[in-house]
């Protein structure tokens, strides 16, 4: 028997005044520990429907479910990091990393310290540590706030874009550690990125949208071909290169390049 | 002097070489520093700034005291500077200025402290609840235009010509612009800084106290200090019209011998102590506010 639905999208519609962004009835279902990419061209509604599932926007209509509960507002166990990747100002990068886990009451203080020492150093912020936001580089900006929402430790990662400032080094070691984490920490992830090959390195499942309003275009089940565990001998196979050339292709008809 | 001068070179603190590094390099430099004079957000040195400060004061006071000695203003109506100093020295020594100047201080800062209490909670709640917002804003916005001279005969009416009455009108003049100036604050705090806290788990009370406060701290600290200076203006109404002490009635008595010197002084009074107070919650403000 499969496993039942963890994140449910079930007749999902949204509006923005006159403007349709999901299209009706937008529906998915995720399943617990599964790692699902959404790719589409600039503008499709992908963010928005982030946003829903972070409880930060509601749906025209449906409803989302997560472990059978609808989403009414956010919560830690939903950890996003927004496209825009902003941090507190006033708080230096560790305490911009430490305030992910401010709320956690069931941490230690001992543990909370041991995790931002160990995400600190994950995304390669230690030395700058104790400096503010503002004396920091863009892409420096974007890792505070993937440290921040690893802290966290949400059950449910939303990543808008996470990786779209980083050197090539730096996205693959982080591109790593992510999958790494999710399976490691049983974690359920949408991750949205414009990159296919970091798409087909990270996803379980890729869902390739069309322009706003979004509709689901296409669904490749990558778990199938390329297996849970993901290395950097992956990226050379040819199985890897060939669903690499079959998404290019898909994303170029969504943006309506080729029919 | 000289052996300064090459200390601070070969430290190589470059703010300090455009006044202090000998020729050759010293022309392009000085050169490179009148530039920056009138680049739009150029880089002048703290020393070259402060020295324009300071010569700019000195020449609005030279000009005001050699167009006195000239004659070319009737020293009657406008004493010259050094007059000006003069008399405010006898007046320290003699008629208890520095007295006044304690006693009007002190009402600005109940009469602002009270203010403040009351506008940041209030402001922060209309800004942040639709209703209350909705249920105060044209009650703030009526009081807000009407001029606090016109509400003097009430005010005197209700509280008599003590301090209450004082304190009211200063509180009139103030409160109602901080109010919306705190609501505006709050209203700029960016919304995602709001959602960082919500999706971490942080309650709404956490999210106010712990994210949207802190982040509007910076300009309600600006919008205070300039609140502050407001309060000085309405302090002289108040004291003019109901006090037998504080600046205001010092000016007001002094003009009514024509006693010129010691309403300038006077007037010279309130602009030093909000010179002073002005420096002072500046650097405060860099202080608290390091990260920006
Ligand atoms: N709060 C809002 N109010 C009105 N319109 C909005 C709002 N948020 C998004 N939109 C509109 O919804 C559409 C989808 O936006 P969204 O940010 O979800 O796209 P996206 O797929 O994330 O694009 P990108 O890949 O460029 O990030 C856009 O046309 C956008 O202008
Ligand atoms: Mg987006």
């Amino acid at each position: 028997m499969a496993p039942a639905p963890y994140l449910v999208f079930d007749g999902v519609a949204k509006y923005f005044g006159d403007l349709e962004v999901v299209a009706p009835t937008f529906d998915l279902a995720i399943k617990r520990n599964e790692f699902v990419v959404f790719l589409g061209p600039s503008g499709s509604g992908k963010t928005t429907l982030m946003r829903m599932v972070g409880g930060l926007e509601t749906p025209t209509a449906g409803e989302i479910r997560l472990d059978g509960q609808p989403i009414d507002g956010p919560d830690r166990d939903r950890g996003m990091v927004f496209q825009s990747y902003s941090s507190f100002p006033w708080l230096t990068v560790a305490q911009n990393v430490a305030y992910g886990m401010k709320y956690r009451l069931d941490m230690t203080p001992e543990r909370k310290q041991r995790r931002l020492a160990h995400y600190l150093e994950l995304v390669g912020l230690a030395d700058f540590a104790d400096a503010y936001p503002n004396k920091v580089s863009g892409g420096m900006r974007q890792r505070i706030a993937i440290a921040r929402t690893l802290a966290a430790g949400s059950d449910v990662l939303l990543m808008d874009e996470p990786f779209g400032a980083l050197d090539a080094q730096r996205r693959e070691d982080l591109q790593l550690e992510l999958r790494r984490i999710q399976r490691q920490d049983a974690k359920t992830v949408i991750f949205v990125t414009h990159d296919v090959d970091e798409a087909v390195f990270l996803a379980d499942r890729i869902i390739i949208f069309s322009k706003r309003p979004a509709r689901m275009l296409e669904e490749i089940d990558i778990a199938a071909t390329l297996g849970p565990d993901r290395t950097l001998e992956l990226r050379d196979s040819e199985r890897f290169f060939k669903l690499r050339t079959e998404i290019l292709k898909f994303v170029r008809i969504a943006a309506g390049h080729e029919n | 002097m000289m052996s300064k001068a090459t200390a601070t070179t070969v430290s190589g603190r470059t703010s300090d070489i455009v006044e202090q590094v000998p020729p050759p390099r010293a022309p392009a430099a000085r050169k490179h520093m009148r530039n920056q004079f009138f680049t739009f957000r150029g880089n002048l040195s703290k020393h070259a700034q402060i020295l324009t400060s300071v010569c700019a004061s000195l020449i609005v006071i030279a000009t005001w005291e050699i167009s006195t000695r000239l004659g070319w203003i009737n020293s009657l109506f406008l004493p010259p500077p050094s007059v000006t100093i003069e008399t405010l020295w006898t007046m320290i020594t003699q008629k208890h200025l520095l007295l006044n100047a304690g006693i009007s201080t002190l009402r600005v800062w109940v009469a602002f402290a009270i203010s403040v209490v009351m506008a940041v909670p209030i402001g922060i709640a209309m800004s942040s609840f639709r209703g209350v917002g909705a249920a105060l804003e044209p009650i703030v916005d009526f009081i807000r235009y009407l001029p606090v001279p016109a509400l003097v005969p009430l005010s005197i009416i209700w509280f008599g010509v003590g301090e209450t009455t004082k304190i009211f009108l200063l509180w009139l003049g103030t409160f109602f612009q901080l109010v919306l100036l705190v609501a505006d604050d709050m209203r700029r705090v960016p919304q995602e800084y709001v959602e960082i806290a919500y999706t971490v788990g942080a309650r709404p009370r956490q999210m106010l106290t712990d994210v949207a406060f802190r982040a509007m701290l910076p300009s309600l600290f600006d919008n205070l200090r300039i609140t502050l200076g407001w309060c000085w203006t309405y302090l002289i109404i108040a004291e003019i019209v109901a006090a037998d002490n504080g600046l205001g009635f010092v000016i007001w008595a002094a003009r009514r011998y024509m006693n010129t010197s010691e309403v300038m002084a006077g007037v010279v009074t309130i602009g030093l102590i909000g010179l002073l107070t002005d420096q002072i919650l500046r650097l405060v403000h860099k202080r608290l506010f390091r990260y920006l």
